[in-house]
């Protein structure tokens, strides 16, 4: 489903070179949850950003269902990213201004779904993250646990072959981060290939796969189980 | 499109589009109506005086010797200017349309004070005058030279022949200009005139003056002391003939002054310059407003881009592509710059109304209201254009950024 190999990312100022990805090679598979973890600067929101297409790369294959996405022009990767990818985000990147409604129709609209489809996908969504009574309040008048359930709906409601999620609960206490943990294991169950990297190694054993960055590159690739508690504390 | 959810974002967040719309609002009144009196005094300055300004000058003779004969001087003059190569005609009058200084009297059908008049500008000529104007007979004829006499400057009684212009004449007939032909009219209340002609027009010496194309010739010189030559030229030789006979006429008598060399295009010039030193300020104000309007809008959607720079690295996440986020903040301005419009229209309609009935000035034409709001809409989406592109340049990659 997802596969990335050789490639290279360098972010260069005036007098620095940062090499964030090198030679990073990588597989996904349909189905899998992987959990990325690393410490912090191995490059792992760099990888989360090449992987959602959010950031070009400067050499090496990415292939994305098969597709080969490292060349795409800017309007085509947008396509991918609203068609294919669904982004969960650490802050969840609600906009204030908007409603629960109006923020799952978000990516719906850039889709061209028309408005009857758009309602029957916003109302499903929210059914499903258990916020269907709340669909006109504003983010401000929710919790944090709520506020990343509406992401994971505007997340959801373009079924997206997979869900890339950046800490997904960094901003929350212990008990919402295990509610929104149940809630992408149970969308991961349902089909959905998710991606998520984080720091917290307990949400990393919650996962079917685990992964380590270091230095821009894949360190170990195992299965939850064969983690080791120090490197996903570092 | 994204009406829905960009209005009700906006219906949030109010303050800075309405301090917008605001601002849209008064451009909008005081443009449509500053363009209005823009309008109104140009139409004014355009009015053709009836003669043939491009190649007509005048000036004045003030004799002053014991042995100055001004009757004989003024006919020498004119025999002089009349000869002089590239002289089309010329003629001894007391003024000229647009001067500013004239002779006004007033006209009736009926004899008697109890009779009404109707004011009018008096020019005096002689048979030249029409010719040396430029001025077009529509009936009847010019006068001859047997009907010229002198008037003294103590003199009451009039000539009893009387051209008007078409305007003077539906004055006073308002059936139709062509009765006044042939018919007595009445000066200083009794004394009658035939009017043997009409011309088609010719303005007094005040512009504004609502009865400025209410004009008689009379057939007349004057002797008044201080005499006023008109001289009309073939096209082209204006410049060069001014001072050749301003020094022509100093020669032929040293017992008088000449001065006041002016063209007639020089004295429409100043005829209008309070309204055209109106105009220039108005197309200022209307310009500086339009300025600092499309600057509040670079400035709001400025700020509204920095603030929301993660809100839209978001909406590129979640796919939207840059003419999206471009077309975002174009429908985000053009909502905010509707309402803005609208209650400018108002406004303006509103404000006009006032000006109407406190100034009297004229209603605004139908169209300038809409024709603003197009263009207002037009500059806001022009303004709006740098800081949406700028929007649109955002990487998605914001969105994931922490800070």
């Amino acid at each position: 489903m997802l596969s990335m190999q050789n490639v290279a990312k360098i972010y260069r100022t005036d007098t620095v070179e940062t090499h964030a990805l090198r030679a990073f090679s990588m597989e996904v598979a349909e189905g899998e949850f992987v959990a990325v973890t690393g410490p912090s600067g191995s490059g792992k929101t760099t990888f989360l950003n090449i992987a959602g297409l959010l950031e070009t790369f400067e050499s090496g294959v990415y292939k994305l269902d098969g597709s080969d996405v490292s060349s795409l022009s800017d309007a085509k990767r947008s396509n991918v990213r609203n068609e294919k990818i669904g982004f969960i985000f650490q802050s969840f990147n609600l906009i204030p201004d908007l409603n629960v409604f109006d923020n799952v129709d978000v990516p719906l609209r850039y889709r061209g779904f028309k408005s009857a489809e758009r309602k029957r996908r916003i109302e499903s969504v929210l059914e499903t993250v258990g916020l269907a009574s709340r669909t006109k309040h504003l983010p401000s008048q929710l919790s944090g646990g709520q506020q990343q359930r509406v992401a994971i709906a505007r997340a959801l409601a373009g079924e997206p072959r997979f869900l890339l999620a950046d800490e997904p609960t960094g901003n929350l206490d212990t008990q919402m981060a295990a509610s929104v943990m149940a809630l992408l294991t149970e969308i991961n169950q349902r089909g959905t290939t998710i991606i998520m990297v984080t720091h917290d190694p307990s949400l990393a054993e919650q996962a079917t796969r685990n992964i380590y960055i270091r230095d821009g590159q894949v360190s170990e690739d195992s299965s939850a189980e064969t983690l080791s508690a120090p490197e996903a504390a570092a | 499109m994204e009406i829905g959810p960009i209005w009700r974002a906006l219906t949030r967040n109010k303050t800075g589009a309405i301090l917008i719309a605001l601002q849209i609002a008064v451009t909008l009144a005081i443009i449509v109506n500053a363009v209005a009196i823009i309008q109104e005094r140009s139409r004014l300055m355009a009015r053709p005086s009836g003669v043939d300004e491009p190649n007509i000058f005048y000036l004045s003779s003030i004799g002053f010797g014991d042995d100055f004969n001004e009757r004989v001087t003024i006919q020498e003059d004119l025999d002089a200017i009349r000869n002089t190569p590239g002289v089309v005609n010329a003629i001894q009058s007391n003024s000229v349309p647009l001067r500013g200084g004239g002779w006004s009297m007033g006209l009736q059908t009926e004899p008697g004070s109890e009779s009404e008049s109707s004011g009018v500008a008096v020019y005096f000529i002689d048979e030249h005058g029409l010719d040396t104007y430029g001025l077009e007979l529509v009936a009847g004829e010019n006068f001859t030279a047997a009907d010229v006499n002198w008037r003294e400057p103590q003199a009451v009684e009039w000539p009893d022949k009387v051209l008007l212009t078409q305007a003077m004449a539906e004055t006073l007939y308002p059936d139709g200009f062509m009765e006044a032909l042939g018919n007595t009219v009445y000066i200083n209340g009794n004394e009658p005139m035939t009017v043997t002609g009409i011309i088609k027009q010719m303005q007094a010496p005040w512009n504004g003056w609502n009865g400025v194309e209410r004009v008689m010739l009379v057939p007349q010189h004057t002797l008044f002391g201080s005499t006023r030559y008109i001289v009309r030229t073939e096209p082209g030789q204006r410049d060069r003939l001014m001072p050749e006979i301003e020094d022509m006429l100093a020669e032929r008598s040293r017992d008088r002054i000449i001065r006041g060399m002016t063209t007639m295009e020089e004295t429409r010039e100043r005829s209008y310059q309070g309204d055209s030193g109106m105009v220039g300020i108005l197309i200022f104000v209307v310009s500086l407003l339009t300025a600092i309007t499309a600057l509040g809008i670079v400035g709001l959607a400025s700020f509204s881009v920095s603030r929301r720079t993660r809100q839209i690295g978001t909406r590129r996440a979640l796919g939207a592509t840059k003419p999206a986020i471009l077309r975002y903040f174009m429908t985000e301005n053009f909502l905010i710059s509707i309402i803005g419009v609208l209650v400018g229209a108002a406004l303006a309609i509103g404000l006009n109304m006032w000006m109407v009935q406190a100034f009297s000035l004229t209603p605004l034409g139908w169209y300038l209201v809409p024709v603003a709001m197009v263009l207002l809409l037009i500059v806001g989406q022009i303004a709006v254009l740098g800081p949406a592109r700028r929007a649109a340049s955002v990487p998605p990659a914001v969105a994931t950024r922490t800070v």
